[in-house]
């Protein structure tokens, strides 16, 4: 099962969750990373679950047309939402309060 | 004679309750992830839709209002689930007429409640009566747990379809795609609140009955819109 190691605002946070799980969806029902992931409208229209990919962006699928919209060219510094991801691989992620 | 079961036993109870029932047997779901639909039968189904999820924001209202006071959590979710409904991000409703009228239909036709089927307008009376008269965690039972937690299961087998099949752009079905993370979350929070709030065996029970209801209705509404709409045009597989 993946392993998300979640960095936010000089803290590191890990833990496992199940194949093919959404962060958001996590963090809506309470289970890690809540409370720590900040999430709006889990529609991939607010950006406020935007994360830089540290590490295993390489594994997620490409940007859907919202990250596209939204992100533009943070894509290309491993920017992503995560309401739009969903995990079937290890990752490292980073979501600082003043740059998400 | 029914006994307390513990959270783990009382959910797989529940999840089976559902499973039966689901909505994704009706012939109805099975001709659209065929892709045998056409715009003119998905505009049908809009203006149906409509009627029954447009307002649960009104049915968990009134859950709400009835929700005691010292079940905060519990209130706060249905306060957080009316909110992400309504004004959280697009109106849920504005993006299902977006998909409505790119099947070819009207904004007006799909807000005319005289466009609903006999069986969608039952479907939303039987939610307007669960949300009133039922214990209020019986209610969350029906509405969430046996209606709203079904939806991320049909709409990952339809969205696909919809883009590569039926040629919808991804602004047009937007509808399906946000369900897919909201519902999730709603639905994990509902059997949440049921699984921690029936804490006796009479409530458990109607829980567990009610779902079983909240699906069988469900898949009613589904399969009378089949008969209503597109049985004659299309053969599906048995």
């Amino acid at each position: 099962m993946p392993i998300v190691t979640f960095h936010k605002n000089g803290e590191i946070f890990v833990g496992e969750v199940k194949t093919d799980t959404n962060l958001v969806v996590r963090a809506g029902i309470r289970q890690f990373p809540f409370p720590h992931l900040s999430y709006g409208c889990g529609m991939g229209k607010c950006a406020k679950c935007a994360c830089q990919v540290l590490a295993g962006g390489d594994k997620l699928p490409e940007p859907n047309w919202k990250e596209q919209k939204l992100l533009g060219d943070r894509l290309a510094e491993g920017w992503r939402l995560c309401c739009q991801i969903w995990l079937s691989d290890d990752i490292e992620l980073m979501q600082n309060t003043k740059t998400a | 004679m029914a006994e307390l079961m513990n959270q783990a036993d009382f959910r797989e109870a529940l999840e089976n309750a559902i499973k039966g029932k689901s909505a994704n047997k009706s012939p109805f779901s099975i001709a659209w992830a065929e892709g045998k639909l056409t715009r003119a039968h998905l505009a049908r189904w809009a203006e149906n839709h409509f009627h029954y999820v447009g307002p649960f924001a009104d049915y968990l209202a009134y859950v709400y209002a009835r929700m005691p006071d010292r079940y905060t959590e519990a209130k706060d979710f249905l306060l957080s689930n009316m909110y992400e409904e309504e004004i959280g991000g697009d109106r849920h409703t504005d993006l299902l007429i977006r998909f409505a009228e790119s099947c070819g239909t009207t904004r007006e036709r799909v807000t005319d409640p005289d466009n609903m089927s006999p069986t969608t307008r039952g479907l939303q009376s039987w939610c307007y009566a669960v949300a009133m008269r039922e214990d209020p965690v019986v209610a969350v039972a029906g509405l969430v747990v046996g209606l709203e937690s079904q939806v991320p299961s049909i709409y990952r087998r339809q969205t696909p379809t919809l883009r590569k099949v039926y040629g919808f752009t991804d602004e047009e079905v937007e509808f399906f795609d946000l369900h897919i993370v909201s519902d999730e979350i709603h639905g994990e929070r509902g059997y949440q609140i049921v699984l921690e709030h029936a804490n006796t065996v009479d409530l458990q029970q109607r829980c567990l009955k009610i779902c079983e209801i909240g699906a069988q209705m469900r898949l009613l509404y589904t399969t009378a819109l089949f008969h209503d709409y597109v049985e004659g045009d299309i053969s599906i597989a048995a």
